[in-house]
C-alpha cells in the first residue's frame, strides 16, 4: 500500500527500453535525414560491413547543404565548363505544391463526404446496409496493381488520366473507403440516447448532427485525417501512372531521381525525403492531441 | 437535495411574474395510451398497452427489465413510433406528431448528457434551442443549477461530475423548459443506495411543488410504492393491473403482481381445490384450509383445479398460546437480520417460506428450532394457477 506508484510513471527499466523500442523505429528515418546533409563523397564512403561500422560511418560526415540546393536548382553541365555555372531551376516546388493540393484537398473532399455517409449508415441503416460498408472496401482489398488496369482505362476513356480532378477523384474514392469506415465506428460509440435527449430539445435532425453528433467525433475525424493524408501523400503507384509532368507529386518524382545521368543521387533523394517529411510531421504534431483521443476513442469512454 | 422542488416551483413562478400558484409552470396535462404495440424484428417489446394517466398526476409503471418500460416512454415521446395504438396527449391524438413539438421532457435511465457540452451549456441547451433570450437563459440556468446545488460545477463536463451530479443535471435539463409531462426512465438505477433514497423523498416533493404530470418507470417495487400516486403493473408489454399502492398489496389482480409487490415477496403455497361437501376445500401441503370466503368464485372450478395460495410473510405468525386461525409446523432453515425486522426463512415440509418478525422476537428461533406458524384466512389471496388470475 504504502508503494503505490501513481498512475502515469513506469519504471526506469521500461521507460528506457520503450525508448529503444522507439528509437529502432526511428532510425530508418533518422539515417535518410543524414545523408541529405552529406556530401557526394561522404556517401560513398559509407561502409556496411557490419552495423557498428554502419552507424559510424552514417554519423562521421561535413554536413553540407548541397543536396538541398540540388533539390532546387540543377546544375547545367554542358555549360559548367565554360566559365559561369549556370543553373535552372528544378520542377521540385511544382511537384511540391501538386502533392499538398492534391492530398489535401481529396483528404477534405473524403472527410465531408465520408463523415456523411459514415453518420447515414450508423444512423440510419439502409437495406443491405454491411453490404455496401464491403463494396466500398473492395477496391482497397487488393494490391494497387490488381486494379490498375480497369481504373487506367476508366481514366482513359473519360479523358482524366493525367489531369488534377483525375487523380484528386482517385484519390478522394481511396480515402473515402476508410475514411466511411473509420468515422461509422466513432459514430457507433455514441450513445444514442443522447441524441435523442436533443430531439427532446428540440433540435431538428440537422441539429443533432452538427451540435451534438459531430463535436463528439472532432477527435476521431482529425485521426482519420492524418492517416488519410499520410496515405496520400506516400502514394506512389497511382501517381506514376496517373500523373503527367504538370500534375506530378513528389513520390514519382523521387523515383526519378533513382535513375539519371550520373546513377542514383542518394544525397538528392534523401533531401527531397527529408522535406518530404516536413508536412506530414506538421500536421501530425498540430493534431497530435486529438489524434491521440481519436485512436483511443473507444477505450476513453467508460 | 433539500428541497429543490420549491425552489423550482419559485422560480417557475418568478418567471412567470407571477405568484398565484402554478401559473409559471403552463399547464399541467393528461396522458392517455391506447392499445400501443411495438416490434423490434422478431421480439415484440408492447403488446397493447393501454393507460389513463390524468392531470398532475405522477403515476409509476412498475415492471421488470426487459417489460417494455423504456419502449412505452419513447413512443410517448415520440422516439419511436408505435406499430399500433394511439398517443392521445391533452386530448390531442400526437401520435404521428415528431418529437420536437411534443412538449414534454424525458429523464433517460443513461441520463445522456451531453458529453462536449459544459454542465451550464447542458442546461442551457433546451432554452437554446427554443431561441429564448440569452439573458433569460442565464437567468434561469442560474436558478435551476442554485436549486439543484450545481453552482460550483457549472463550467465542468459531465464526465467529471459525480453520479449524483450528473443525475440532477439531467433533471434540470428536463425541467427548465417546464415540461408539459415528465417523463423518468428509472432515474435512481444508477446511484447508490443512500442517494436514492434521499432523492426519492424529492421526487415526491418536486412534484407536489411544480404538480406537473409526471410518469415514473421503474423495475423496483420501493419506488414505485412510494412515490407513485397510482401504479401500473407491466408484464410482457402488457398493463396487467392499475391501482395505488394499497390496492396493488391488499389485492393484487394476479400471481405476478402478488409477488413483484411486497418485500419480501408474497409466500406462495402449491394448492389443490376439493370440491365436495358443503363448502370447497383448499388443500395445502400441511393440511387443509376452507375454501369459504371463496365459494362463489371458486364454484367455476372443478375439483383438482391447481390454485396458488398465497399469504404474506407478514401476515404469518407463531403461535404462542393457542392457535387462533390455520395453522402448521416449519423449521427455521436461515436467518436474515435486517436491523429492525428479521427475515426467517422456513421449511415446511417440502415447501419453502419467509415470515418477518420484530428484531428481538426473531432472536427466540434460532436455526434449527421448530415453530408452529399461524394465519388468518382473510388475509390470504388465492390464484388459479393455469391463468395466474386472483379468485376472490
Ligand atoms: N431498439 C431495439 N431493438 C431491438 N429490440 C429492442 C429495442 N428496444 C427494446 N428492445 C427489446 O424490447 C424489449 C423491451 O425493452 P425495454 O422497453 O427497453 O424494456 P425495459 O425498459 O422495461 O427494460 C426487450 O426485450 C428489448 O430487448
Ligand atoms: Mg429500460
Amino acid at each position: 500500500m504504502a508503494q503505490r506508484r501513481a498512475i502515469g510513471h513506469a519504471g526506469w527499466g521500461r521507460t528506457i527500453a520503450a525508448a529503444i523500442v522507439a528509437a529502432i523505429y526511428f532510425l530508418p528515418v533518422l539515417i535518410i535525414i543524414m545523408y541529405a546533409f552529406q556530401g557526394r563523397n561522404d556517401i560513398l564512403s559509407i561502409s556496411a560491413r557490419s552495423l557498428g561500422d554502419y552507424l559510424e560511418s552514417i554519423f562521421s560526415f561535413t554536413p553540407t547543404l548541397s543536396n538541398f540546393e540540388n533539390v532546387f536548382f540543377r546544375a547545367n553541365i554542358i555549360q559548367a565548363g565554360e566559365g559561369a555555372a549556370q543553373a535552372t531551376e528544378t520542377d521540385f516546388p511544382l511537384y511540391f505544391l501538386n502533392s499538398v493540393g492534391i492530398a489535401g484537398i481529396s483528404v477534405i473532399l473524403a472527410l465531408v463526404i465520408g463523415t456523411l455517409a459514415a453518420y447515414g449508415f450508423a444512423r440510419f441503416p439502409l437495406r443491405g446496409n454491411d453490404t455496401y460498408m464491403f463494396i466500398i472496401l473492395t477496391t482497397r482489398m487488393l494490391p494497387p496493381i490488381v486494379v490498375t488496369i480497369p481504373i487506367f482505362i476508366m481514366f482513359q476513356v473519360t479523358g482524366l488520366a493525367g489531369e488534377y480532378p483525375g487523380i484528386i477523384a482517385l484519390y478522394t474514392a481511396f480515402n473515402l473507403a476508410f475514411t466511411v469506415w473509420m468515422m461509422k465506428s466513432f459514430f457507433e460509440e455514441l450513445s444514442p440516447d443522447v441524441e435523442d435527449a436533443a430531439r427532446m430539445d428540440g433540435s431538428s435532425e440537422t441539429r443533432v448532427f452538427f451540435k451534438i453528433c459531430l463535436p463528439q467525433v472532432k477527435a476521431g475525424m482529425a485521426a482519420t485525417a492524418v492517416f488519410g493524408l499520410i496515405l496520400t501523400w506516400n502514394e506512389l503507384f497511382f501517381a506514376l501512372l496517373l500523373t503527367s509532368n504538370e500534375t506530378r507529386t513528389i513520390p514519382p518524382a523521387m523515383v526519378r531521381t533513382l535513375g539519371g545521368e550520373v546513377g542514383a543521387d542518394y544525397g538528392l533523394l534523401a533531401a527531397i525525403v527529408t522535406l518530404f517529411l516536413v508536412p506530414v510531421l506538421v500536421v501530425t504534431f498540430v493534431l497530435q492531441n486529438q489524434l491521440l483521443r481519436g485512436v483511443t476513442f473507444g477505450t476513453i469512454k467508460k | 437535495m433539500k428541497n429543490f422542488g420549491r425552489a423550482i416551483a419559485q422560480a417557475a413562478n418568478e418567471t412567470a411574474g407571477t405568484r398565484s400558484g402554478l401559473a409559471g409552470w403552463g399547464s399541467v396535462t393528461d396522458l392517455r395510451l391506447r392499445g400501443l404495440a411495438k416490434s423490434f424484428g422478431r421480439v415484440t417489446a408492447l403488446r397493447g398497452v393501454t393507460l389513463d394517466i390524468e392531470a398532475g398526476e405522477f403515476f409509476a409503471i412498475l415492471g421488470p427489465s426487459a417489460s417494455g418500460k423504456t419502449t412505452t416512454l419513447r413512443c410517448i415521446a415520440g422516439i419511436e413510433t408505435p406499430d399500433e395504438g394511439r398517443v392521445i396527449f391533452d386530448g390531442r391524438d400526437v401520435t404521428d406528431e415528431p418529437v420536437q413539438s411534443r412538449q414534454m421532457a424525458m429523464v433517460f435511465q443513461t441520463f445522456a448528457l451531453y458529453p462536449h457540452l459544459s454542465i451550464y451549456d447542458n442546461l442551457a441547451y433546451p432554452l437554446r434551442e427554443a431561441k429564448v433570450d440569452p439573458a433569460e437563459i442565464a437567468r434561469r440556468v442560474g436558478e435551476v443549477a442554485e436549486m439543484l446545488r450545481l453552482t460550483h460545477t457549472l463550467q465542468r463536463k459531465p464526465s467529471t461530475a459525480s453520479g449524483g451530479e450528473q443525475q440532477r443535471v439531467a433533471i434540470g435539463r428536463a425541467l427548465i423548459r417546464r415540461p408539459r409531462l415528465l417523463l423518468l426512465d428509472e432515474p435512481l438505477t444508477n446511484l447508490d443506495a443512500k442517494l436514492r433514497h434521499d432523492t426519492r423523498a424529492e421526487f415526491k416533493r418536486l412534484h407536489r411543488e411544480i404538480g406537473a404530470t409526471m410518469l415514473y418507470v421503474t423495475p423496483d417495487q420501493l419506488e414505485a410504492l412510494s412515490m407513485g400516486q397510482r401504479i401500473g403493473v407491466l408484464r410482457d408489454g402488457r398493463i396487467v393491473q392499475v391501482g395505488t399502492p394499497a390496492e396493488l398489496y391488499r389485492a393484487p389482480g394476479d400471481d405476478y403482481v402478488a409477488t413483484m409487490i411486497g418485500d419480501p415477496p408474497m409466500n406462495m403455497l402449491q394448492a389443490r381445490l376439493k370440491v365436495g361437501g358443503d363448502s370447497p376445500v383448499i388443500e395445502l401441503p400441511f393440511g387443509e384450509v376452507s375454501g369459504g370466503p371463496w365459494s362463489r368464485p371458486l364454484s367455476a372450478f372443478s375439483s383438482g383445479e391447481p390454485l396458488w395460495f398465497g399469504i404474506r410473510p407478514h401476515d404469518l405468525k407463531p403461535v404462542s398460546g393457542d392457535p387462533i386461525g390455520p395453522n402448521f409446523r416449519a423449521k427455521v432453515h436461515l436467518t436474515e437480520p435486517l436491523g429492525d425486522v428479521t427475515i426467517l426463512d422456513m421449511e415446511a415440509g417440502a415447501t419453502a417460506l419467509k415470515i418477518v418478525l420484530p428484531e428481538e422476537e426473531a432472536l427466540a428461533y434460532p436455526v434449527g428450532s421448530e415453530v408452529h406458524l399461524q394465519f388468518d384466512v382473510r388475509h390470504t389471496h388465492v390464484f388459479a394457477q393455469q391463468t395466474g388470475t386472483a379468485i376472490r
